[in-house]
C-alpha cells in the first residue's frame, strides 16, 4: 500500500547542501520532509568524502611527523599500524558526526524519509523506500541529489579497481597502489596509502597534478611526491588494464611513461558526475546541460517554479562549503525570501603534504580572461614560524586587481594552508587591498602572518624579506 | 637574431644543487620568467626562471646534474641584440616566482570531468532566467565593492549597488548608503506626487519599473478633493485588498505606456454553431461544457505566432523586442476583491478539453481567492472578456511588461450585408489595446483582422 504525505519543502538528497536547505527552511518556519536514499543523512561528504578522508589523512600525518622529528633529535621507531582500529575510529568519527545531524533533524521537527526518490509532478515525489512507496505532495522542493565518481567503462570489473569510496573503506594495503587522476581526490588517498605502505604511482594525464592550481603552488608537492612515490607520471593516458590473478597491468602511453606498470590497486579518481540521470527531472521540466548538471539562477531556482536545486548537482566546484551555502539560499528563496547566491570566490584545499589552497582568481585564469593584476608573494623559507616547525617548502601568494587595488586571488603551499585560505577568501569578500591586509596587526610567528608579508611585498612595504621589484602583469 | 647564454643565478652561497627537473628543450619558445629548469638544495626546490624571451637552441645541463653559480643552462636566439637581459636579483622571491606555462593539451572527457576542483561557478549563459529583484552579486573590479551583508541588505529592499554611491572606505558602499539611496528615491517620489511608486532604479534604466520607460517622474498637480459630505450623506469603504495592489499597477501602466485601442467585428456565427453541436456531445458524454473564450484563447495563439511582436516585451532599455516563445495567456477574472489575472500556461500545446478544464479550475480558485503567485505569473498576453456582463466596446489597459491585451465584449446578432442581402450574423466585437512603442497602427488592424479571419473560421487553427 502507498500513503501519501504533504509538506511544504521537499528536500531531495540528505548531504551537506540537503540537509543545510532542510534545516534552514525548518527554521524558517517550513514543514519539511529530507528524503535520503542512504541509512544515513550526512550525504558523500560525512560518509565517504570529507570527513573520513581527513580521519585517514590525520593517521598519515602522524606518522610523517613522527619520521620527521628525528631531525629534532627524536626518534621514534616505525609505527605499527592496526588498519582494524584505524577503521574503526574512521567509523566513529562518521558515526558521531551523522548521529548528531540526525539529532539536530529531530529537534527542528524535519521529517528524514528513507528511499529513492523520484519526481512524478510538478508537485509531487514518489519514495520507494523499505517501508513501501510513500507520495510526497510538496509545495516547494530542493534537489540535493549530489555526485558519484566517474567510472570508466573500459576497464574490467575487478575488486582491485576502487573509486574513492572503495579506498576510503581501506579494504587493503595494497604493495604498490596505481592512482588514476592527479586531482585532489586520488592525491588524498594516495597520501593515506604511501603512509601506510603502499608504493604510489599517479597517473596525470595532464602537464601537472592538480591542474587547476597554478603551477608554482604544485610544484613543491610535486618534487616531494616524485621523491617519495614509486612515479608521477604527467601528461600520460591509461589506455588499458588486464587484471591477472595476482596483479593488475595497467598499460600507459605518455612520453615519459613505462608501456605498462604492475600495481595490486587502482584508484580511479577522474572526477565525479552529477546523480541527475533517471529522476524524472526532464519529465518535469527541470533542466540540465550536456554535462548533466541541473540549470539554476543566483536564487538557486530551476526551470520549474517552486523547484530549486543545489550543491554538485547544479555545477562545479563539487565542495561541501559550496553546496551548504547553495542550501541555505534555496530554503531562503523557497521560504519567499530575496537571498542570492552570489559569493566572489570559493576556496579549494588539497589536503597534501605540504597542503595547497588557492581562492578567487588563479593565475592561469587572471592571464586567459586578461585580467591585470599585481602579485605579492612570500617564500616560507623567509617565515620564522615556518623554519621552527620544519616546514619552510611553502609560499603564500597574493593577487591583486591593477585598478581598484583591491585582492582577487590567493594561493597557498604549506602546512595548513586550507586554514589560512580563509583570511584571503574573507579579504575578497570585504574588498580589502594589500594595504589593509599588510596593515592589519598579524600575530608572530605565525603561518598566518605570511599573507601579510604577500601583501606587504605587493604593496612594496615588506621588510622581512627584500622588496620584490614592482612588475605589473597584464 | 642573437644566441645569447642563459647561466645559473646567484645561488647564495649554495654549491653543486641538483637539477631535478628540465622543463625546456631545443625549439621550445620561451618568454620572460618562464621556468627553466627547477634546483633542489637540502630541502628546498626552486625553479630557474628565464631571464629573456626567445627561443631555446641548446640546453647545456640534465636532470641529476650538479649546478653552481654562472654555469650555463642553455642558449637561446633572441630577436634584437640589444634585448635587456636582466640576471635574477638576490631576492628570495625571484626563484620561485614563474610563469605558468601550461600546455593546453587535449582533454579525453575523463580529464575534462576532473576539474571538480574548478574554483569558479560553471558558465551562467544558460540558466533559468533571474527573478526580477537585483541579485546584487559583487563582480571582480568593478568600480564599487559591498560586502556580502551590505549585498543581503540591498536584495531585501530591492535595491541595486550599481546605482548607489560608496562612502565608505576606499568607495565601498556601507549600509547606510543603501538606506540612504532608499530615502532619496522616497523623497523624489513624495515631490514628484508618485509616493506608491518609488523608482529605486532610476539610474539604471535595466531595472526601471517600466521596461524602457525611464523614470517615473511625472509632475502632475494633485487632484483635488471635496468635502463631499457637505453636499449630502457618504459612506467610507476601505478599497479591498486587491484593488490596492493592483491600483498602482493600472496606474503605472496607464501612464508608463502609449495605449492605442484598435476596434474589429468578429463573425462567430459559425465557430457558435460547432460549440453547439460539441457541447451537445460533451453533455451526452458527461464532459464539461466548452465556453466561447476558450475558443478566443485558440484564436489569440494562431495570431500571436503569426504576429511575434504582440506576444513580446520592450527590453530594459527600450532599445529592442523580446518575442517570447511561449504562449501563457493571462485571463483576467472579475472576483468580489477585484481584478486577478490567472495564466493559462503553454496554451499553444493544450487541447481545447484541457484549456476549458485549467480555466474553469483556475477561474474557481481566483473567486475563492486561493490562486498561488506563481499562476499569476509569467504571461505574455491577457485578455479580458466583459461578455457575459454586457457592452459593446472598451479599452483595456496593456497589463505590462506584455504589450497587447485584447477585450472582448457581448456577441450579438447584427445584419450583414454579404453581397447580395443582408443576413443575421452573431458577432463578437474585439478591442485590442497594444502598447504604441513596441507596435505600430498597421500592425495592430492586421493582427485584429486575422483574429476576426481565424473566429469566422476555426479551421484556420489548424494551418
Amino acid at each position: 500500500m502507498s500513503k501519501t504525505i504533504t509538506c511544504d519543502v521537499a528536500v531531495l538528497g540528505g548531504g551537506p547542501g540537503g540537509y543545510t536547505a532542510a534545516f534552514r527552511a525548518a527554521d524558517l518556519g517550513k514543514q519539511v520532509v529530507l528524503i535520503e536514499k542512504e541509512e544515513r543523512i550526512g550525504g558523500v561528504c560525512l560518509n565517504e568524502g570529507c570527513i573520513p578522508s581527513k580521519t585517514l589523512l590525520h593517521a598519515a600525518e602522524v606518522i610523517a611527523e613522527a619520521r620527521e622529528a628525528e631531525a629534532y633529535g627524536l626518534k621514534y621507531s616505525a609505527p605499527e599500524i592496526n588498519i582494524e582500529k584505524l577503521r574503526e575510529k574512521k567509523a566513529d568519527i562518521v558515526t558521531k558526526l551523522t548521529g548528531g545531524l540526525a539529532g539536530l533533524a529531530k529537534a527542528r521537527k524535519v521529517e528524514i524519509l528513507r528511499g529513492f526518490g523520484r519526481f512524478t509532478g510538478k508537485r509531487l515525489l514518489v519514495v520507494e523506500g523499505e517501508g513501501g512507496i510513500t507520495s510526497v505532495a510538496f509545495e516547494k522542493a530542493i534537489i540535493a541529489v549530489g555526485s558519484s565518481p566517474m567510472e570508466l567503462p573500459f576497464l574490467p570489473k575487478d575488486a582491485r579497481i576502487w573509486d574513492s569510496a572503495d579506498a576510503l573503506a581501506l579494504p587493503f594495503i595494497p604493495a604498490r597502489l596505481a592512482v588514476l587522476g592527479g586531482g585532489i581526490i586520488g592525491l588524498e588517498m594516495a597520501q593515506v596509502y604511501a603512509s601506510l605502505g603502499s608504493k604510489v604511482t599517479i597517473i596525470e594525464m595532464l602537464g601537472q597534478i592538480i591542474p587547476a592550481a597554478d603551477a608554482d603552488l604544485v610544484r613543491p608537492l610535486a618534487a616531494k611526491l616524485k621523491k617519495t612515490y614509486e612515479a608521477v607520471l604527467t601528461s600520460t593516458k591509461l589506455t588499458g588494464v588486464e587484471a591477472g590473478k595476482h596483479s593488475l597491468k595497467i598499460s600507459l602511453e605518455g612520453e615519459k611513461a613505462p608501456a605498462s606498470i604492475e600495481a595490486d590497486a587502482l584508484l580511479v579518481a577522474v572526477g565525479r558526475r552529477p546523480n541527475t540521470a533517471d529522476m524524472g527531472f526532464e519529465d518535469i521540466g527541470v533542466k540540465t546541460d550536456g554535462k548533466g548538471f541541473i540549470q539554476v539562477n543566483e536564487r538557486m531556482e530551476t526551470d520549474v517554479p517552486g523547484i530549486h536545486a543545489v550543491g554538485d548537482a547544479v555545477g562545479n566546484p563539487m565542495l561541501a562549503h559550496k553546496a551548504v551555502h547553495e542550501g541555505k539560499t534555496a530554503a531562503e528563496s523557497a521560504s519567499g525570501l530575496k537571498s542570492a547566491f552570489t559569493p566572489m570566490s570559493i576556496p579549494s584545499v588539497a589536503y597534501t603534504d605540504p597542503e595547497i589552497a588557492w581562492v578567487g582568481y588563479t593565475e592561469k585564469q587572471a592571464k586567459s580572461e586578461g585580467v591585470s593584476y599585481e602579485k605579492g608573494s612570500f617564500p616560507w623559507g623567509a617565515s620564522g614560524r615556518a623554519l621552527s616547525a620544519d616546514k619552510d617548502y611553502g609560499t603564500t601568494k597574493a593577487l591583486f586587481d591593477t585598478g581598484s587595488g583591491r585582492i582577487i586571488g590567493a594561493g597557498i603551499v604549506g602546512a595548513r594552508a586550507g586554514d589560512l585560505i580563509a583570511e584571503a577568501a574573507l579579504a575578497i569578500e570585504m574588498g580589502a587591498d594589500a594595504e589593509d591586509i599588510g596593515g592589519t596587526v598579524h600575530a608572530h610567528p605565525t603561518f598566518a602572518e605570511t599573507l601579510a608579508f604577500a601583501a606587504e611585498s605587493a604593496a612594496g612595504t615588506i621588510t622581512d624579506a627584500l622588496p620584490s621589484r614592482k612588475s605589473k602583469i597584464s | 637574431m642573437a644566441t645569447q647564454e642563459i647561466k645559473v643565478p646567484d645561488l647564495q652561497g649554495l654549491h653543486d644543487v641538483a637539477v631535478v627537473e628540465v622543463y625546456v628543450s631545443p625549439g621550445d619558445t620561451i618568454e620572460v620568467e618562464s621556468p627553466l629548469i627547477s634546483l633542489e638544495s637540502d630541502k628546498a626546490v626552486m625553479d630557474v626562471p628565464s631571464p629573456l624571451s626567445g627561443v631555446i637552441t641548446e640546453v647545456k645541463v640534465n636532470e641529476g646534474d650538479t649546478v653552481n653559480t654562472g654555469d650555463l643552462i642553455a642558449l637561446a636566439e633572441v630577436e634584437k641584440e640589444d634585448q635587456e637581459v636582466h640576471g635574477s636579483s638576490g631576492n628570495p622571491n625571484s626563484l620561485t616566482e614563474v610563469e605558468e606555462t601550461e600546455k593546453n593539451e587535449a582533454s579525453s572527457a575523463w580529464a575534462e570531468e576532473d576539474r571538480a576542483e574548478e574554483v569558479r561557478p560553471a558558465d551562467t549563459s544558460e540558466r533559468p532566467s533571474p527573478s526580477e529583484a537585483p541579485a546584487n552579486a559583487q563582480p571582480f573590479g568593478s568600480k564599487y565593492h559591498a560586502t556580502p551583508s551590505v549585498r543581503a541588505f540591498a536584495r531585501e529592499l530591492g535595491v541595486d549597488l550599481s546605482g548607489v554611491t560608496g562612502s565608505g572606505p576606499k568607495g565601498r558602499i556601507t549600509r547606510e548608503d543603501v538606506a540612504a539611496r532608499i530615502k532619496n528615491v522616497m523623497s523624489i517620489a513624495e515631490k514628484s506626487g508618485f509616493g506608491a511608486v518609488p523608482d529605486l532604479f532610476a539610474e539604471n534604466p535595466a531595472r526601471s519599473i517600466i521596461p524602457g520607460s525611464g523614470t517615473s517622474g511625472f509632475a502632475l498637480p494633485p487632484i483635488p478633493t471635496a468635502d463631499y459630505a457637505s453636499f449630502g450623506d457618504i459612506e467610507t469603504e476601505e478599497l479591498s485588498r486587491i484593488k490596492k495592489i493592483s491600483g498602482p499597477h493600472l496606474h503605472r501602466n496607464w501612464l508608463g505606456i502609449p495605449h492605442v485601442t484598435q476596434f474589429e467585428d468578429a463573425d462567430i456565427t459559425d465557430l457558435e454553431e460547432f460549440r453547439g453541436t460539441i457541447n451537445e456531445e460533451n453533455a451526452a458524454a458527461g464532459n464539461r461544457k466548452i465556453s466561447p473564450l476558450i475558443f478566443v484563447v485558440k484564436a489569440v495563439v494562431a495570431a500571436l505566432k503569426r504576429f511575434g511582436d504582440f506576444n513580446g516585451s520592450l527590453s530594459a532599455d527600450g532599445s529592442s523586442i523580446i518575442r517570447k516563445k511561449y504562449y501563457n495567456i493571462g485571463i483576467a477574472v472579475d472576483t468580489s476583491d477585484g481584478l486577478v489575472v490567472p495564466v493559462l500556461k503553454n496554451a499553444d500545446q493544450k487541447g481545447i478539453a484541457l484549456l476549458a478544464e485549467e480555466l474553469s479550475d483556475l477561474s474557481s480558485r481566483a473567486r475563492e481567492g486561493k490562486l498561488k503567485i506563481d499562476e499569476m505569473k509569467g504571461g505574455t498576453f491577457s485578455i479580458s472578456s466583459l461578455g457575459g456582463i454586457g457592452g459593446t466596446y472598451f479599452t483595456p489597459i496593456v497589463n505590462a511588461p506584455e504589450v497587447a491585451i485584447l477585450g472582448l465584449s457581448r456577441s450579438t446578432m447584427k445584419p450583414v450585408w454579404n453581397g447580395s442581402e443582408f443576413v443575421p450574423r452573431l458577432i463578437l466585437p474585439l478591442s485590442l489595446s497594444y502598447d504604441h512603442r513596441v507596435i505600430d497602427g498597421a500592425q495592430g488592424a492586421r493582427f485584429t483582422a486575422y483574429l476576426a479571419m481565424i473566429l469566422a473560421d476555426i479551421r484556420r487553427t489548424l494551418l
